[in-house]
């Protein structure tokens, strides 16, 4: 951390006490969240190891489920480990050295000032805004308090540690909200920080940041154009870029992902990751390394492969490092990611491809337009009859489009899947299926295309995509389903993003600078304490 | 009645060590939803691992069947009396990647730590005994008791890392001492003093639970119910942590046997025999009296020269010397040689469900990991090691399974062993061994 | 499927009926392949429902299991006059040995000690020196069918038939070796089946890449590559080798580039003076090079180029595959578990020698033979950097120890003085032995009677003859690893 004073302690009458602010937003931090945020302030060699709860995806996205769930006794009791451990690490004595910036006047007793030193300045990094006095005195007497029952005064720390760790000022994002002029509201300068550094760079502001929202910085548009500028020209906008998308392309539906040992015995353990790691890397060369049109993510045949990627896609591997950059050549019916490895096979079955499954996908994913779920009496089994007279995939599906109930989700969401039967369910690539040449011929509204190159241009071309793009990458930042979000309401910043030719730091640096990024709804006066309701307008 | 926070923390800062006189009430359940005994006190639950060299033949054991209500196979024939408290794993995988599979090694040295040894005789972590011991032996007068039943102290798999092993009692007496000999405490008499440390991690949890009202100041009606949970879920930590400063009832009916003497503890089956549930007994009453509760018991090294008098070759020699039958298609006197693995493990756990303790019995309270080093001995193969565990865990382990692995990774059912042991822990084993998928089917 | 050319249809239906059912236009193409199976090509000639070691056609006596039993064990002590009748009884039952802690080690290293000296005399080491042994007599293979190559371009009447029907095959390994219980049924023969499983489990990895420039399933001048590569053999989900993994061949003067003529997907190569190629093994000693004089390959890729299968095949100096075989361990170890006998393998490959006429005494020094190659479709690329195979240090260790002791046979049989053996190595189960038979109640016979390469003092420690060099253990006779395995090393 770089040693910016910050003042520590708020005094009496700041925002956080104020009678007109109100909480806007209340987001649990992610397991990767809270694991940046961890080694950005305590370093990278303090171990954290424990259980996550589980996340949820709503509108196409994890990150707003934060703003919906809490922790369970068994995430908590989790947490409280967790925290333990980390406090122990941080004060042991191979640690406090670095870690602890004062020493005690003696080791066995209480030194109420160096343990404020050391609680207010983790405090302000973990709470992410100071603390006020009385939270740091409550700190500071428990701090004490353990010193003296252990005899000893790092133990006292460690347990002061341990409990700004698994506090819910740490583990939740508070988002304050004040006055704006009018009906108006607008996050707080704090509550600004939060959000730039999470969406930015996944983790906790650093100490420019924090300065930043002290001095009121971030609440003049140079001031805050001054950060976004400092945070986009960082190589950590990479880490920030890296959670954005994988929860937009929904990389962690590999957790649930296994395919058929017998039919396909290549798909191993390594499979998985290397195929989350393979879109990654082509989305971030392309967003952030090349700065190019987002649009192409639909068209590229360049990606970066690893051994076992290779053996995939049956080509050779150079072993010059564990990854190497690849094109596809023009004829090997690869299109951006839709083609790719992950996309392919994490929305496929065990043992064969899934059309509909894949077009389910990639229309919620990319064009925001998620499909129904099936009626419930629904029988699968001509389709999966691959012994009757229907030899292809295409062949049985179709069938459904003759049926009235089914055809009016199938024709939505089945044709990119059927442009994309020449790969099978691991994503390799094949021409024929049960002895017959694949049709990839595919039909949505009247367009017509066929095959991957076709898929990747129709997207690349469709107004629905970048426009997708920008709605997820809103309510990724704010925390809200974006379902519920039109490109409209941030018109100015999409066109930002439209004019530069869709370039991603250009849709990031609209965003954050927009009026409508930090404004938030007036308090909920709704008595229902059942449900989270769902805000009209953002 | 409603137990007030307040009241369990009265005297905290004082840092004394005082038995809290908090009657615990029928209404209580944990946080898991866990019964408690009749007397209200949490019962531990304690854990065991078996190891027997060798393997098992894969055609004579593997069910066909998966899931639950598999066909007993010839092999697992011994082990019928406890099958609905038993899982068997077959076709798991031991992945060494860069390292040597060092024979009659990395197989178990896997399936104990998640990791393929990069040294032979070597661990890369500790074992994952010592990992729960870590977490569950709080308290106890040993945190670990391991035992041999060949008669060599070396033959224990139970390991800090690296190339020590813990030593393990080689003789029925030798553990008799250690546990009922002298500095044995009959936990129901006599001085027990709580973990210091859980009364200071009380005041943390305290101080957690005082942010209530600010932190819940000027929240919308949905968060304040989901900050409602999270504070729930710090008093049902802290009520936990006030169950630990409680003197651990003993619900177990047990009789400290007599000394069993000395007697012949070597590689002979009819010894082996003796040994084996001698040991298993005095290790089960260990882990009922609170003596322990980890406990590991070997019948052999991983290339185990058990013999049977008159069988110039024993078995380790058998593996690699006897031909195949053609027309049974495997080793014939190997596969007897399986079968007494077997019937050892069976006699073990018929020591632990023969312990009633409370409303079951003290392997329903347990968890038992049994493994060897080798899924087909004459090659050194170590795809398909036999894996076994029994026991419900107190009712977190789901039991009467064979789970077919398919190749997936050992270190799945050491995971899974963790959770239901009540670990919190998210991931396993390294390399390509490494996971954080459990077997969640026998989660509870 | 690896076939990479540079002409592909523009359509994907046009593309697929190019590659299925026309010939595709002269263009240059590569084929690579990673070894799953590589093993002494020998043949079983015995009947489908019989067992193992039965009687066939191949060896109408059945395998040959020396020491595999009390009568085996006999048969072999009975050949040196110098041993007392007493002697040879309590050799084979130990006294005392049920009060010993680990009788099975007992008998396993007594055995193996007097196994492993067998001499005309007392006091000759003879699996350093097999030629001061009788010829305890290895039964031959007396079948017709071999697989194999013809080397000599001739049909001669000892040659094999091939299982194919082709004449002339040359495998005179297999005639002197292939009834012996370990080589006898490749599907179960121990060494062919731990051969394969620790290549498999990546103690090495062979490669083949397979060039031209017209067709890959018909072409008149192909090359073919044979050899190392540093990255281990990557096994799919069901534990098969897996297909179509990037493998980088290593470079080396040792491998040699062959011409080869395809037809109808069989690779034929050149036959060349010298063909250098991995060797097969399972101990990290073992592996290095095959030298094969007058060597030639054939691999046969199946019609959809997802499997290949063939021989590779030459003389091999006999000396070297001996050394190679015995060595892998100790003499003894072999011979007591797996039921070989190196002595007699040395005869039968003296007496079945049939190439490589040493210039200056005429004798044939070279030894017809052939390995089996199974193969998966694999990328088989040149590497970026030069790379080399690693081997771990113990591995290194372990080789200085097998040179050591092959060294001193080789001086042993070229100039017919006995040699010692070399301390350190383990050879001679010394002092594995000694350390065993501890507890045994007659251990003082054994030690008096059964000759040792060396003495151990009442501590255990090595004195006499005092070790030369830094004794490069080959294979670990400490006592708690030689009771912990008894392959003796980790």
């Amino acid at each position: 951390m770089a040693a910016i004073l910050v003042c520590t302690v708020f005094g009496a009458g700041s925002v956080w006490a104020a009678d007109n602010s109100h909480v806007a937003g209340l987001r649990r931090l992610s397991e990767q969240e809270y694991r940046n945020s961890i080694a950005d302030i305590f370093g990278k060699d303090i171990a954290v190891q424990g259980m996550f709860e589980p996340q949820v995806r709503m509108g196409g996205l994890v990150a707003t489920s934060t703003a919906v769930l809490s922790v369970t006794p068994a995430g908590f009791e989790s947490f409280s480990k967790m925290a333990d451990s980390i406090a122990i690490q941080v004060t042991d004595e191979k640690h406090r050295g670095k870690l602890v910036s004062c020493k005690p006047k003696a080791a066995n007793a209480p030194d109420d000032a160096c343990a404020s030193e050391f609680l207010g300045h983790y405090g302000l990094l973990l709470f992410r805004r100071p603390l006020t006095s009385a939270e740091l005195k409550a700190r500071v007497n428990l701090a004490g308090a353990m010193t003296k029952s252990s005899g000893d005064f790092y133990t006292g720390l460690r347990y002061g540690l341990a409990e700004l760790i698994q506090s819910p000022n740490f583990l939740f994002r508070k988002e304050m909200a004040v006055p704006a002029g009018g009906k108006a509201y607008t996050l707080e300068p704090y509550s600004r920080a939060t959000r730039l550094s999470y969406l930015m760079w996944d983790t906790a502001p650093d100490a420019e940041l924090l300065k930043a929202a002290e001095t009121g910085e971030l609440n003049t548009a140079a001031g805050l154009e001054k950060q976004v500028d400092r945070l986009l020209a960082s190589p950590r906008l990479e880490t920030g870029m890296r959670a954005f998308f994988t929860d937009m392309l929904e990389l962690d539906t590999f957790d649930n992902v296994s395919k058929d040992a017998l039919i396909y015995p290549k798909w191993g353990g390594a499979m998985a990751p290397s195929a989350k790691e393979e879109t990654l890397r082509t989305t971030i060369n392309l967003a952030l390394r090349e700065n190019g049109d987002m649009r192409d993510l639909m068209t590229t045949r360049k990606t970066f492969i690893n051994r076992s990627m290779a053996a995939i896609y049956d080509v050779d591997f150079s072993f010059d490092g564990d990854w190497m950059p690849y094109e596809f050549p023009a004829d090997s019916g690869r299109s951006g990611v839709v083609t790719q490895v992950s996309m392919l096979s994490m929305f496929s079955h065990p043992g064969q491809s899934s059309p509909t499954k894949r077009g389910v996908a990639l229309m919620d994913i990319f064009l925001c337009e998620p499909t129904p779920t099936p009626p419930a009496n629904v029988d699968f089994s001509a389709i999966n009859d691959t012994s009757g007279p229907l030899k292809t995939v295409r062949e049985r599906l179709m069938a459904h489009a003759t049926t009235p109930t089914c055809a009016s989700c199938h024709t939505h969401s089945d044709p990119i899947g059927l442009s994309l039967e020449g790969f099978n369910t691991i994503g390799g690539r094949r021409l024929t299926e049960n002895g017959q040449l694949i049709d990839l011929s595919a039909t949505i509204k009247g367009t017509t295309f066929k095959d991957g190159p076709g898929l990747g241009k129709y997207l690349h071309d469709n107004p629905k995509y970048p426009a997708c793009m920008a709605r997820k990458l809103y309510g990724y930042a704010k925390g809200v389903n974006s379902e519920d979000v039109d490109a409209t309401v941030f018109k100015a910043a999409y066109k930002n993003f439209t004019d530069s030719g869709y370039r991603m730091r250009a849709l990031l640096k609209g965003l954050a600078e927009s009026p409508e990024f930090f404004s938030t709804p007036a308090a909920i006066q709704d008595a229902s304490a059942e449900q989270p309701t769902k805000l009209a307008s953002h | 009645m409603r137990l007030h926070r307040r009241t369990l923390l009265r005297g905290m800062f004082q840092g004394s060590a005082a038995v809290m006189g908090v009657p615990f009430l029928d209404c209580f359940l944990d946080s898991k939803g866990q019964a408690l005994a009749a007397t209200g006190q949490h019962l531990p639950t304690r854990f065991s691992t078996f190891f027997f060299g060798l393997g098992l033949t894969t055609s004579l054991w593997v069910p066909k069947k998966a899931g639950l209500d598999y066909e007993t196979t010839s092999q697992l024939k011994p082990l019928e009396p406890f099958k609905n408290k038993m899982n068997v794993f077959s076709g798991m995988r031991v992945m060494v990647d860069d390292n040597p599979n060092f024979q009659h090694w990395s197989g178990n040295a896997a399936i104990a730590t998640g990791i393929a040894p990069t040294k032979a005789s070597q661990f890369d972590s500790k074992t994952i005994d010592q990992t729960i011991a870590d977490v569950i032996s709080r308290g106890t007068r040993f945190k670990s008791v391991a035992a041999a039943a060949s008669g060599d102290p070396k033959h224990c798999y139970s390991s800090l890392g690296g190339a020590n092993t813990l030593p393990a009692d080689p003789s029925p007496m030798a553990l008799y001492t250690r546990l009922f000999g002298p500095g044995f405490q009959d936990p129901s008499k006599a001085d027990w003093k709580p973990d210091p440390q859980v009364m200071l991690q009380q005041s943390v949890l305290s101080a957690v639970s005082d942010e209530r009202k600010d932190f819940m100041k000027n929240l919308g009606a949905g968060d304040k119910t989901r900050m409602d949970q999270y504070f729930t879920s710090v008093r049902e930590a802290e009520l936990q942590l006030a169950a630990e400063l409680k003197r651990p009832e003993i619900v177990a009916k047990v009789d400290i046997p007599a000394a069993p003497g000395e007697m012949p503890v070597n590689y002979a089956l009819p010894n082996v025999r003796t040994v084996t549930p001698l040991m298993a007994k005095l290790g089960a009453l260990a882990l009922a009296t609170d003596q322990t509760r980890v406990f590991n018991l070997a019948i052999s090294e991983p290339g185990s020269n058990i013999f049977v008098p008159g069988d110039p070759l024993g078995y380790h020699i058998t593996t690699h010397m006897e031909a195949i039958d053609q027309n049974l298609g495997y080793q014939p006197r190997v596969a007897k040689y399986n079968v007494y693995s077997m019937e050892l493990l069976a006699s073990v756990l018929k020591e632990l469900d023969g312990i009633p303790e409370g409303d079951g019995t003290l392997l329903d309270h347990s968890l038992l990991f049994a493994y060897s080093d080798q899924s087909y001995a004459k090659i050194h193969a170590v795809d398909g090691i036999p894996i076994m565990l029994a026991g419900n865990a107190n009712g977190r382990m789901k039991t009467g399974y064979h789970i077919a692995g398919g190749g997936a990774p050992v270190s799945r059912v050491g995971l899974t062993v963790q959770k239901a042991m009540g670990l919190s822990v998210d991931g396993w084993g390294k390399g390509s061994m490494e996971t954080k998928s459990a077997y969640t089917e026998l989660l509870a | 499927m690896i076939v990479r050319t540079s002409l592909l249809g523009s359509t994907v239906a046009v593309a697929a009926l190019s590659i299925l059912t026309q010939p595709v236009a002269a263009a240059p193409w590569t084929r690579g392949f990673v070894v799953g199976t590589y093993g002494f090509a020998f043949h079983y000639g015995g009947r489908p429902e019989s067992a193992e070691t039965d009687p066939g056609a191949d060896c109408p006596r059945g395998s040959s299991v020396h020491f595999a039993d009390e009568e085996n064990m006999r048969k072999a002590l009975v050949q040196q006059p110098w041993r007392s009748k007493e002697e040879i009884e309590n050799i084979i039952r130990p006294p005392g040995i049920e009060k010993a802690r680990l009788p099975t080690y007992v008998r396993f290293y007594v055995w193996g000690r007097a196994a492993s000296y067998r001499g005309w005399r007392k006091g000759i080491e003879t699996y350093v020196n097999p030629f001061a042994a009788p010829d305890p007599g290895q039964p031959q293979v007396t079948g017709r069918i071999a697989d194999g190559l013809n080397l000599d371009g001739k049909v001669k009447a000892i040659d094999f038939v091939g299982t194919d029907g082709e004449k002339g095959i040359d495998n005179a390994l297999y005639r002197a070796w292939g009834c012996d219980a370990p080589f006898r049924n490749p599907a179960s023969g121990t060494l062919d089946l731990r051969e394969n499983t620790q290549m498999q489990e990546g103690l090495y990895t062979v490669v083949i890449r397979i060039t031209g420039n017209q067709d890959s399933r018909n072409d008149s001048d192909a090359t073919v590559e044979i050899g190392y590569s540093p990255d281990k053999i990557v096994r799919d989900a069901v534990g098969n080798v897996a297909s179509d993994y990037s493998y980088r061949i290593v470079k080396s003067e040792q491998y040699t580039k062959l011409r080869a003529k395809i037809k109808d997907g069989v690779v034929e190569t050149e036959q060349v003076d010298r063909l250098h190629v991995p060797r097969i093994g399972w101990f990290p000693d073992q592996m290095g090079d095959a030298d094969f004089h007058s060597g030639r390959l054939r691999l046969k890729i199946d019609a959809d180029g997802r499997a290949a299968a063939g021989f590779v095949g030459g003389y091999r100096n006999w000396l070297d595959l001996l050394a190679e075989n015995t060595f892998a361990q100790t003499g003894a170890e072999q011979g007591i578990r797996d039921h070989e006998d190196a002595v007699s393998l040395y005869y039968a490959l003296k007496r079945n020698a049939d190439g490589m006429p040493d210039p200056k005494t005429g004798r044939n020094m070279g030894i017809s033979m052939a390995y089996r190659i199974k193969a998966v479709p694999a990328h088989v690329v040149d590497p970026a950097k030069p790379a080399q195979v690693r081997r771990p240090e113990e591995d290194e260790k372990r080789r200085k120890g097998y040179e050591m002791v092959k060294a001193a046979m080789l001086k042993a049989v070229s100039t017919r003085t006995v040699q010692e053996v070399p301390l350190g190595t383990g050879e001679g189960q010394f002092p594995a032995m000694e350390r065993t038979i501890a507890d045994l109640p007659s251990k003082d016979f054994f030690l008096k009677t059964l000759d040792a390469p060396g003495k151990l003092d009442e501590n255990g420690k090595v004195i006499s003859p005092a070790p030369k060099a830094e004794p490069q253990r080959q294979v670990n006779n400490s006592p708690a690893t030689a009771v912990a395995s008894a392959d003796g090393d980790p």
